[in-house]
Formats: structure tokens, C-alpha cells, sequence
């Protein structure tokens, strides 16, 4: 059976709330559907119920906007993965029992982003994990996955993710900033007029990090990880203005586990199923859905934001949730869009940010180089740089075409692990873009759904 | 790129599926300078897409000596093509729900092991003691030891590389535009490709584009009764090895092989729909889900990890067009192989080769003729 509502949202992150709310604010009947027990997303991930500690403010304020969404009228539809797009704006849902099929008559996509994957030689060993995997562990679960930890990546969530590991008492060895932020954050200084919130966090971090005597280490990065059954240690380099590791530079430092914080990929894929036209936008971080001013896509009464359509962080993602909202609501006949233009400034603003983490933190392309012929590249298959060059040399030239011969890509992650280290590789060994080279094409259930659940139908 | 280009062979292949490649390589082999043109890549459409299944039994009895020919040419293809295929010789069942299916399969059972097929008929105890991963559903089965089945990406493009490796030419990511005729005669293919147009000379020209054969033909005016179809394939996560048939309920409308690295696929045996679309639509999938929980209870833990669709092209009997056409000299048809084609693919391509070298092929293609639809 198929359920009709007005606005589906996809994704209770800060986007995904603020859009909800917006839309219900003015009448319309939307439903907010989130895979999560508690709705969110990262930035305002919850702490899960029987785990004790005092919330945190983005905790607050994420609880606090999901009451005020709750208040206008939305239905949540939690713990609930959104396993396909189908025509006419059908989406397949799926919450591990059984498979529901709700028709919108405008979808709002707020899905976010996942971690960048980065291959390097003992990226596979246990203990090597994303800086967003650590801090889900720490927000929802305050678990600590090790005691000496590596931060290695760029950006400013890796000085909040620092401080948060040394506040809950772990050690922290190092943490290596990737770009050669300092001189350059000058040139970007009006990008953070405005900003006090994250100047402030950035600050707060900042102390925490000088209390506990962390090294920060700008131009660093990451090249290797070894250790017997586990993490041990870590070879890490300065970088050139490519990030490629400078001959002579490394360093071998002792560590249990290593945070791998190399920004976000957009997860677009279901922008893409929906039929919205993509582009290709490195600074954002990869393929995004091509938008109009009020966030719609080239598919009709699909509409993107935050994340999902270009990394631009919580702030923005809220102010473009509020203009999807606002949007779609009015084009249902519900309200008017004469809201949208208040929110033009804050709306700028961020963009000014966004540019400026852009131009700082984009990586360059030695953080693609680091993988060896050994290196594993899709590791649920088991694929290593090697068999991805054999494939090369039969005449594989995309990243689909190297997925048939090597299976690299066909795992239980569905290419969101591997299939841009298998394109990144591609495109340097070929000369190529990695637009050119494509990524995997989406193919539904675009998360692993038990069979006993999609053959059911409530 | 400015200028035409122009290429000179003996025969000309258009399309890169299994019949296509299989069609260049057994050419190829015969001395034959054969160029290949393929819109897209090599295998990228229902060759690379079907659920794998090298199967004689249950076939129309027209088609079944093809199947046990092209069998026997399976069993050489590993070494031949110089690739791992995958090719696993695991046996095929066909399984009853039902006492009238049970008894269609014991007919077509005595007609196979009359045209030289061995089969095994298997009652419920049977069935449990040979496959006891299969559900309780089943009531007996059809079994067939000598049938299997490959990876079917990995064939078509196996075919492909061996082909160019003798001496084809495979042009892929080039669209096929028109086909000239001289006199009552072929004389050659217009392709475009990134560069522009290219001319492929030759006297022979086969069209092995499958649901795309159609409207190539068309445009010379022979008409081919095709129609597209979609077929689903919907995979398991990987899993420990349950079996190696490759199994199959047409009471319950699904078909699945575990390929090596543990995977289930789990595909319709439905009539498709007739469509280009290469979408999975989500009813297909969870018919999908629910045959292949019901077919295989061990499965009922795992997950469905994607899916995908591909095109065949089904003729209105349901077999293939094989062979010359009348009034248009050098021009071959291998198409219509109705989801048949991955198992028949290398004796199409065989009979192909022998059409252009010998003249004469040898297996009669009277069944296969364009004609009988006429």
C-alpha cells in the first residue's frame, strides 16, 4: 500500500529538522523520515537511551528543534532507511520488518554526508577509523574506541573532535591538518566575520587542546599505519602544497587508533535516483545535485540541502532546510514564498564560509596517491590497487567498468567506501577527471535491507 | 575530428554482447578479419546482466539441440578464452510446487532423455536428500548434472579479449547509424563515435544488437519481430556456500545461483515487461524477496544488496533468429535469443563463423529462420 503525504523530508539532520518545521509551520502535512532511533543526524546526534552524561549544547539545541518540529505537526518516522526512489515521487521505505511506500508531492532530501574514505598502506588494520565513526561512538554511545589516539585529516571538527576525545580522557598524540591553514585563513579573513558561534567552538577547542598539550600540527599528514593485529603506530609526513608527503619528512609516532577526518562526500544518492542532474564539484565535496534558488533540483518538486548537496556544514544546512521548506510548502498552495528573501544574508554568509573551508580544506591530490599496489582499495571484496591496474590494462576505463572485472565496488558497503578510491585511482592512471571517470550508478536497496523486510508490505 | 575513417574487413559484428563477441571470436578464429561495433561496452547490457544460468533442460525443443552443443563448447571456454570464468558445471533444477507441474516436467523429462539429454527426475524425498536448502514448498524437481553456470560479466568480455587478441577489431563506445547496401548486397556499417563518423567496410554484416537489432533492421527494411523486455536481478550479500545448483521455481517465479564469492542472485522467471527501462521497479524486487526467502528459508536472515535490470529481446515464439535473410545477401541476423542468449551465446557465434566461412552451418537453422514469422 502506498501512503500519500505532502512533503516527505529525508534525513533529520539540522537541514532536514529545519526544513520540516518550516513546511509544517505553514500547514502542510509533512513527514519527517530519519534511520536513526533519534533524529539528528550527526551534528546533533543524541546520547542513546541508558547511556548516562550530561548533553551537550548541540545535543540541546537538536533536542530542542526536534520538539519545535514535533509541535508543528510533522510525523517522525524514525529508525526507517529510505531504500529507493521510484517515479512519481514514491519512496520506498523499510524499518527492518517490513517494506512502506510513501508518495509526496514534493521531496525534501536532506540525507548529509559520509566520511572520505582515504587508502593508504594499514588503512585496513583495526584501529584506523573515520573521525564522523569515533565520534558516533563517543556522542551516542560515549565510547571510547581506543586510548592514544591520531587525529589526521583538516578542518576545524578535527580540533572539536580532539577536544571532545581529551575532555572524555583520552590521549591525544597529534593532530595533523592536512592544508597549511595559517597564512592562508588570513586571505579568507571577512569569511568569518559573522561566525561567532563557530569562532567561539573553534576557541573553546582550541584551549582544550593547548590545556591538554595536544600538538597541532599544520601542512601534516598521514602516509601509513602499522601494527601486528592492530594499530601500533603511524607514519606521518609534511605535505607539499599537493599533499604529497616530503621525502625525508616522516616520523613514526605511537598510537592505538586513528581518526581519518579528510572532510565529507556529499550522499546524493537519491538526488541521483530521483533523476536530478548532477555536476561535478570538487570543492564541495564531489557530485551534487544541480539547484535552483529556492533549493529545488532539475527533477520537479525535488528539493536538496545541506550536505547532501555540497558540503557546507550545520549553519547552512539549517538556513537552506528553512528556503526548501518555505518553497515547497508554497508551491502546494501553503503559505508564500515571501519568507524566503529574509533569509538571503544568513544565507550568504554561510555561502562565504562554505567558500572559505572550500579554499582551505579542499585536499589536494597526493592524499589519492598514498595507496600501494597492496593496498586494499574496496575492502569488502578485498580489491587492491593491483587488481584495479589489471582491470586498467584489459581496457577497463570507468569506475563501473572496473567494478564488473575486479568486483571492486559490488560489497556490502555499495561503493560508499571504495568507489572513490577506485575513481580517484582510475582517473590518475588515466589521465582523466574523476568526473569523467564517473562513480558507481545507484542501485536500489541503496542500504542493505533484509529480504524478509522488502518481501513484506504493510 | 574532421574526415571520415574507414575501415576494411571481411565481416562486420554489430553489438558487443555474448552472441556479438562469441560471433568475432569464433570468426577471428577462422581467419576472418572482423571488426565489432558496440554502442556502449563490451557486455555491458544483457550479457553482463542475465543470472548466469549454462543450461540444456527446459528448453523448446528447437532450441535444445543448440544448448547441448553450445554445452559442450562451455566446457572448453575457461581454457580457450584464456580467462577465469567462472564456469561451474553445478547441475540445474527445476522444482514443482504442484502435482501439473510435476508432470509437465516428467513429459518434457522423456522428450529430453529421447533427444539426448540425461536428466534425473526427483521426488520430495529426493529433492531433500539432494538439495535439503531448498524449501518445503517443493514437491519434486527436474535435474539436469551436466548444466551450470558463469559470471556473466566476466564471459562476454573474456570473448572479447580473446577475440582481439586474434586479431579483431573491437570498436566500442560507437554508435551504429546506418548499414549500406550494394546492389542485393551488404557493404558496410556507418558508426559515430567521440571523434565522429567511421566506415566500416565489409561484405558480411551481422546483427547481433539484440533488443536494438530492431530498429538497425528497420532502417534496411527487413523487419525483426522483437520486443524489448526487462528482466530483474536482485543480489543477497554475500554468505557462506549453500549450493551449487543452479535452481529454479516457475510456480514461484524465481530463479538463483550462489557465485563464488557467495553472493545470491536472485532473478524473475515472470513474463517482463516490455520496456527499455532499465529501472528495477520496486514490486519486481520485493517478488523478488519474497520468492527467494520462500525457494531458500536459509536466506530469510540475509539482505538484499542491490539490484539491476537489464534488456533482452523476446521474439513471439519465444526462440531465436538465427541466420541469412532473403533478398539481402550477407546479411546475418543473430538475434532474438528471447533470454536464452548467455547459455547459447558461443554456438550462435560458432554457427555464425560457419555461415560466413563454409557457407553452410552445422546445425540446421531452418527452425531459426526470420521467414517463419512471415
Amino acid at each position: 500500500m502506498t501512503e500519500q503525504v505532502e512533503i516527505a523530508v529525508v534525513g533529520a539532520g539540522p537541514g532536514g529538522l529545519c526544513a520540516a518545521l518550516a513546511a509544517a509551520q505553514t500547514g502542510a502535512q509533512v513527514a519527517l523520515i530519519d534511520n536513526n532511533r533519534n533524529p539528528g543526524g550527526q551534528y546533533y546526534r543524541q546520547t542513546a537511551r541508558g547511556f548516562r552524561g550530561e548533553p551537550s549544547s548541540h545535543q540541546r539545541e537538536g533536542a530542542a528543534l526536534l520538539q519545535q518540529v514535533i509541535a508543528a505537526g510533522a510525523r517522525i518516522i524514525a529508525e526507517t532507511n529510505v531504500w529507493g526512489a521510484f517515479d512519481d515521487k514514491v519512496l520506498a521505505l523499510n524499518d527492518g520488518a517490513a517494506t512502506t511506500y510513501l508518495q509526496a508531492r514534493a521531496i525534501i532530501l536532506a540525507t548529509g554526508a559520509y566520511d572520505r574514505p582515504v587508502a593508504f598502506p594499514g588503512w585496513t588494520l583495526p584501529g584506523a577509523m573515520t573521525a564522523g565513526a569515533v565520534q558516533t561512538l563517543l556522542k551516542e554511545q560515549r565510547i571510547l574506541p581506543g586510548k592514544r589516539f591520531l587525529l589526521a585529516g583538516m578542518g576545524p571538527l578535527q580540533l572539536v573532535l580532539a577536544a571532545e576525545l581529551a575532555r572524555a580522557g583520552a590521549q591525544v598524540v597529534a593532530v595533523l591538518e592536512g592544508s597549511r591553514v595559517f597564512p592562508r585563513v588570513l586571505e579568507h579573513a571577512g569569511a568569518l566575520w559573522g561566525q561567532w558561534a563557530r569562532l567561539s567552538e573553534g576557541l573553546s577547542s582550541w584551549l582544550t587542546l593547548a590545556r591538554h598539550r595536544i600538538p597541532y600540527r599544520a601542512g601534516w599528514g598521514i602516509v601509513a599505519a602499522e601494527g601486528a593485529k592492530q594499530v601500533e603506530q603511524a607514519t606521518i609526513a609534511r605535505l607539499d602544497e599537493n599533499w604529497r608527503p616530503i621525502r625525508g619528512s616522516e616520523e613514526k609516532i605511537a598510537c592505538d587508533t586513528i581518526a581519518l577526518g579528510y572532510g565529507f562526500i556529499p550522499f546524493n544518492t537519491l538526488s541521483r535516483l530521483l533523476g536530478a542532474k548532477q555536476e561535478w564539484r570538487p570543492e564541495l565535496g564531489g557530485e551534487v545535485p544541480m539547484r535552483d534558488a529556492q533549493m529545488q533540483t532539475s527533477a520537479s518538486g525535488v528539493y536538496a540541502v545541506g550536505d547532501c548537496a555540497g558540503i557546507g556544514g550545520a549553519a547552512l544546512a539549517r538556513i537552506e532546510g528553512q528556503i526548501a521548506g518555505i518553497a515547497s510548502a508554497a508551491q502546494l498552495g501553503h503559505g508564500t514564498a515571501d519568507a524566503i528573501p529574509a533569509r538571503a544574508s544568513a544565507l550568504a554568509r554561510e555561502r562565504r564560509f562554505q567558500q572559505m573551508y572550500a579554499a582551505l580544506f579542499t585536499p589536494g591530490a597526493g592524499l589519492y596517491e598514498l595507496s600501494q599496489d597492496d593496498t586494499i582499495l574496496c575492502r569488502c571484496e578485498e580489491i587492491t590497487q593491483a587488481d584495479v591496474r589489471r582491470a586498467l590494462a584489459l581496457g577497463a576505463d570507468t569506475t563501473n567498468e572496473v567494478k564488473l572485472i575486479t568486483r571492486g565496488g559490488m560489497g556490502d558497503c555499495q561503493g560508499r567506501m571504495c568507489a572513490h578510491l577506485i575513481a580517484n585511482f582510475i582517473a590518475r592512471e588515466t589521465g582523466r577527471s574523476v568526473a569523467q571517470v564517473g562513480i558507481l550508478p545507484p542501485r536500489p536497496p541503496i542500504f542493505p535491507i533484509p529480504i524478509t523486510a522488502l518481501g513484506v508490505t504493510r | 575530428m574532421n574526415g571520415q575513417r574507414t575501415i576494411g574487413a571481411e565481416a562486420v559484428v554489430i553489438g558487443g554482447g555474448i552472441v556479438g563477441c562469441a560471433s568475432a571470436y569464433y570468426l577471428a578464429r577462422r581467419g576472418v578479419k572482423v571488426a565489432l561495433i558496440e554502442k556502449a561496452t563490451i557486455g555491458g547490457e544483457a550479457s553482463g546482466r542475465n543470472g548466469g544460468g549454462v543450461r540444456q533442460q527446459c528448453r523448446d525443443r528447437r532450441e535444445r539441440p543448440f544448448a547441448i552443443a553450445s554445452v559442450k563448447l562451455w566446457e572448453g571456454l575457461p581454457a580457450e578464452l584464456g580467462f577465469d570464468i567462472e564456469y561451474v558445471r553445478g547441475g540445474n533444477i527445476r522444482m514443482a510446487t504442484n502435482d501439473a507441474r510435476m508432470e509437465l516436467l516428467r513429459r518434457e523429462g522423456a522428450e529430453e532423455l529421447e533427444d539426448g539429454l540425461q536428466v534425473e527426475m526427483w521426488d520430495r524425498d529426493e529433492l531433500r536428500r539432494r538439495a535439503p536448502y531448498l524449501g518445503e514448498v517443493f514437491i519434486g524437481a527436474k535435474y539436469c548434472a551436466t548444466d551450470g553456470a558463469a559470471n556473466p560479466i566476466l564471459v562476454t568480455k573474456a570473448f572479447g579479449w580473446a577475440a582481439q587478441r586474434l586479431g579483431a577489431t573491437i570498436l566500442t563506445r560507437t554508435e551504429v547509424v546506418g548499414i549500406s547496401i550494394e546492389g542485393a548486397r551488404v557493404a558496410s556499417v556507418t558508426g559515430r563515435d567521440k571523434d565522429g563518423e567511421l566506415v566500416v567496410e565489409a561484405p558480411w554484416v551481422i546483427n547481433a544488437a539484440g533488443p536494438w537489432s530492431a530498429a538497425l533492421s528497420h532502417a534496411i527494411g527487413v523487419e525483426v519481430p522483437v520486443e524489448p523486455a526487462r528482466s530483474v536481478i536482485a543480489i543477497v550479500q554475500r554468505c557462506a556456500p549453500l549450493f551449487r545448483e543452479f535452481i529454479s521455481s516457475h510456480d514461484l517465479g524465481v530463479y538463483a545461483r550462489q557465485a563464488r564469492e557467495g553472493q545470491v542472485h536472485v532473478g524473475g522467471t515472470n513474463v517482463p515487461a516490455h520496456t527499455f527501462d532499465q529501472r528495477a521497479p520496486a514490486d519486481v524486487l520485493e517478488h523478488l524477496a519474497r520468492g527467494a526467502a520462500e525457494m531458500i528459508p536459509a536466506l530469510r536472515g540475509a539482505n538484499f544488496l542491490r539490484s539491476w535490470a537489464g534488456t533482452l529481446e523476446m521474439t513471439p515464439d519465444k526462440v531465436p533468429i538465427l541466420g541469412h535473410v532473403d533478398g539481402v545477401k550477407g546479411y546475418i541476423l543473430a538475434t532474438g535469443f528471447s533470454g536464452h542468449g548467455f547459455c547459447l551465446g558461443p554456438i550462435a557465434g560458432k554457427l555464425v563463423s560457419e555461415l560466413v566461412v563454409d557457407g553452410a552451418p552445422s546445425l540446421s537453422l531452418h527452425e531459426f529462420r526470420l521467414a517463419r514469422f512471415a
